[in-house]
């Protein structure tokens, strides 16, 4: 069963239309990354999909039954923007979040979070004393303390660090492990491909990406040539076949365009430079959101 | 509806354990009614300076009367009758000679001493006082000084002054002051309210009618409603702008509805209110049992006000939170809370005429539009007079589909205004998220 299902909704905020008949199925027990640029309709997928916002046109189904049905206590959230009370102490915050979700107490659950998290000190203490990174993660144990089938995170992992980065990724992982469904949106292309058993791209709210990443990738195909020179590349840009070149200090990579020869490119990077080592590669994740973003028309999937 | 209530004890709890609420319990009382506090703990700091006053008598009648009265004040009647200090200024009359060819500029010349401080006032009496009807035009007296409404002599000169003019009048008819004994007894009109029949059908006669339950009692109650809606209601507004400029709202919404969430948040201000009510009433009516004046608690109209203060509480609270759902910051806030304060307002206004004629047409309308219902109506049922039974239940009636209508429009505001920021604050953009939510 679908955890998820999009079926053409739109949704416009005077006369700008955010979301563009978007259709989506989130299998149950998958992470889905949700990736796109700024204002791309990310936040306002997910602020349908939790009932927020309601679509001007489209349905939106929740483990198959319609949305409106009302399935909020089974979604842990974590929006875009924290929203804390500071005054309020870590527990009671996390007591009073998850008894708003799950209509019980929670008590019991709340000390094994804070103890995995690594903020049990902090658990008497007003959440206007915590740092960024701890309020960050305070947030998500509010978000997924009621145990909920399907967690929905807004850029997680905005404002950490590595450490807590990784916390928070063992931490989803554990959920699906346990058998929730996940579902965050993120800037950080690495660790979508990383983590993520799909990727979907929204653009300008339309649907510009759907599937694995080896599905993606395959659909871009093997079009990239990665080299790393003796010295520093030169004359890269003027090789015939070659579309674009990013150049990353150490390394280079070539995006060539579609049908040309590898070999042939090939030679003309060794004519004027000297090769230590060269690839063909599939496009990063990465590399495919820019291509998007930077594409001035937008062809949905 | 465990949610609601889980939010309602939330707010309920953040306002209550605050030092503010300890504060602001004791104090608001304190501030309401501070200038009547200020008045009571000042109406011994008299200014004893003594006070000189010029008489320009044209009628040549009063001066041997005056200054024996003020003569007597000033050995009898401004000490303190415990340990004899002085707590009233000495009056000194001075009488000067009429110039009846310039009394205009001896006037004038008068009023720069008033000025300069020489005296404190004078007094012109026409020369047609003692006979009215014979001269109109000159039968004034007239009592010139800085502050003259508010002067207390004005208020001495009236009874020695008048007593005299009925004797200088007896005299003038031949009649001997003697033979009438109560010729200066003053009458008062005794305030008493209607008779009553018991159940065995006996008539119980009326009881005075006095200021505390003419006046008092329905004016705490008023006052009493208005501080509880300051308490329970105002600060949603606030409360959630904060919540929606701090991005709590979108974390709830997670959780709840829309309407849930303000239904939890208008609960909250109500059981604080309600809360603050219990300790004010249920202290109002220990104190007055303790002190002998249990008849003035008006138990019969307890339940009205409990009524119409929980009906108003949910009026204003649904308009606060809709309200605080489009502010965008305090300022914001500030702006939209002088409006918001309109039912509340305007029957403060409107107090002391309906007050005066609880029957009146303007009472009876005003007290049946729903915004301004609760508390005037509370005022009209708290008066001394009796009005017609169907009219508490007409207003509730009006104010409970008022109510409901601000709930619905309301919650319409807030579902499409809470998430947006930075939207500017128009009537236009309020409207129009009221009509298409």
């Amino acid at each position: 069963m679908d955890a998820i299902s999009l079926n053409d909704i739109t949704k416009t905020f005077d006369g700008f239309t955010a979301v563009d008949k978007l259709s989506l199925k989130v299998p149950e027990g998958s992470i889905y990354g949700f990736i796109g640029p700024n204002g791309s309709g990310k936040t306002t997928t997910i602020r349908m999909i939790m009932n927020i916002f309601y679509p001007d046109s489209g349905e939106i189904e929740i483990f198959g039954e319609n949305r409106h049905r009302g399935h909020s206590d089974q979604i842990g959230y974590l929006p875009e923007e924290r929203g804390l009370y500071k005054k309020m102490k870590v527990k009671e915050l996390l007591q009073f979040y998850g008894e708003l979700k799950t209509g019980r107490s929670v008590r019991a659950e709340i000390d094994p979070w804070l103890k995995k998290l690594e903020l049990s000190e902090w658990a008497n203490k007003k959440v206007d004393t915590l740092s960024k990174g701890m309020s960050q993660k305070v947030q998500f144990i509010s978000a997924v303390i009621s145990k909920p089938k399907l967690v929905i995170l807004d850029e997680p992992f905005s404002g950490l660090d590595p450490v807590n980065t990784n916390t928070l990724l063992s931490s989803i992982l554990e959920l699906q492990k346990n058998g929730a469904t996940i579902i965050f949106s993120t800037h950080d292309m690495a660790t979508a491909e990383k983590v993520c058993d799909y990727i979907f791209m929204i653009h300008k709210g339309k649907k510009v990406l759907d599937g694995t990443l080896d599905e993606i990738q395959n659909k871009y195909g093997t079009d990239t040539l990665r080299i790393r020179c003796e010295s520093k590349a030169t004359g890269l840009e003027a090789i015939s076949g070659v579309e674009k070149v990013h150049n990353f200090g150490q390394i280079q990579e070539l995006r060539m365009t579609p049908g040309v020869d590898h070999q042939k490119v090939l030679k003309e990077v060794m004519a004027s430079n000297t090769l230590l080592s060269f690839e063909m590669i599939k496009p990063s994740l990465h590399d495919i959101f820019v291509r998007i973003a930077d594409a001035k028309e937008v062809s949905d999937v | 509806m465990y949610k609601v209530f889980r939010l309602a004890l939330r707010e309920y709890v953040a306002a209550v354990k605050t030092k503010g609420f300890i504060i602001g319990l004791v104090m608001l009382p304190i501030l309401m009614s501070g200038s009547m506090i200020a008045m009571a703990l000042l109406k011994d700091q008299v200014d004893i300076r003594e006070r000189n006053i010029v008489v320009l008598d044209e009628t040549g009648e009063f001066k041997d009367m005056l200054q024996e009265a003020a003569e007597y004040r000033n050995s009898n009647q401004i000490f303190d009758p415990e340990d004899s200090s002085q707590v009233q200024p000495v009056y000194r009359i001075e009488f000067v000679d009429v110039d009846t060819a310039a009394t205009i500029i001896q006037m004038g010349a008068l009023s720069d001493r008033v000025r300069r401080g020489e005296i404190h006032a004078f007094l012109h009496i026409g020369s047609s006082l003692v006979h009215p009807s014979e001269d109109p035009e000159n039968a004034y007296l007239n009592y010139h000084a800085e502050s003259a409404a508010l002067d207390d002599i004005r208020d001495w000169l009236r009874d020695p002054i008048n007593n005299h003019l009925r004797r200088l009048r007896l005299e003038d008819a031949g009649i001997d002051e003697s033979q009438i004994p109560d010729l200066f007894h003053w009458s008062w009109v005794t305030a008493k309210g209607l008779l009553t029949v018991d159940e065995k059908g006996n008539i119980i006669d009326a009881g005075a009618s006095n200021e505390i339950r003419a006046i008092i009692v329905p004016l705490v109650m008023m006052m009493l409603m208005f501080m509880m809606s300051m308490m329970g209601a105002m600060p949603q507004l606030s409360a959630v702008m904060e919540e929606k400029t701090q991005r709590i709202v979108e974390v709830i919404l997670g959780s709840i509805t829309p309407f849930q969430f303000m239904l939890g948040k208008i609960l909250g201000g109500l059981a604080v209110a309600l809360t603050s009510t219990l300790v004010y009433v249920g202290g109002g009516i220990a104190f007055m049992q303790h002190r002998g004046f249990e008849s003035y608690i008006p138990y019969d109209i307890l339940p009205w006000f409990v009524i119409n203060l929980i009906v108003l509480i949910f009026m204003l609270g649904a308009l606060m939170t809709s309200l605080g759902s489009v502010a965008n910051d305090a300022k914001d806030a500030q702006s939209l809370s002088f409006p918001a304060m309109f039912p509340m307002m305007i029957p403060m206004f409107i107090m002391i005429p309906v007050l005066k004629e609880p029957l009146s047409t303007f009472a009876t309308v005003m007290s049946l539009i729903p915004p301004f219902s609760p508390m005037v109506m509370t005022l009209r049922l708290a008066s001394p007079v009796t009005i017609p039974h169907w009219h508490p239940w007409a207003g509730l009636v009006g104010v409970v589909l008022f109510t409901l209508l601000v709930v619905w429009a309301g919650a319409r505001i807030f579902r499409a205004a809470i998430l947006m920021q930075g939207v500017p604050l128009k009537f236009s953009n309020i409207m129009r998220w009221m009509t298409k939510g």
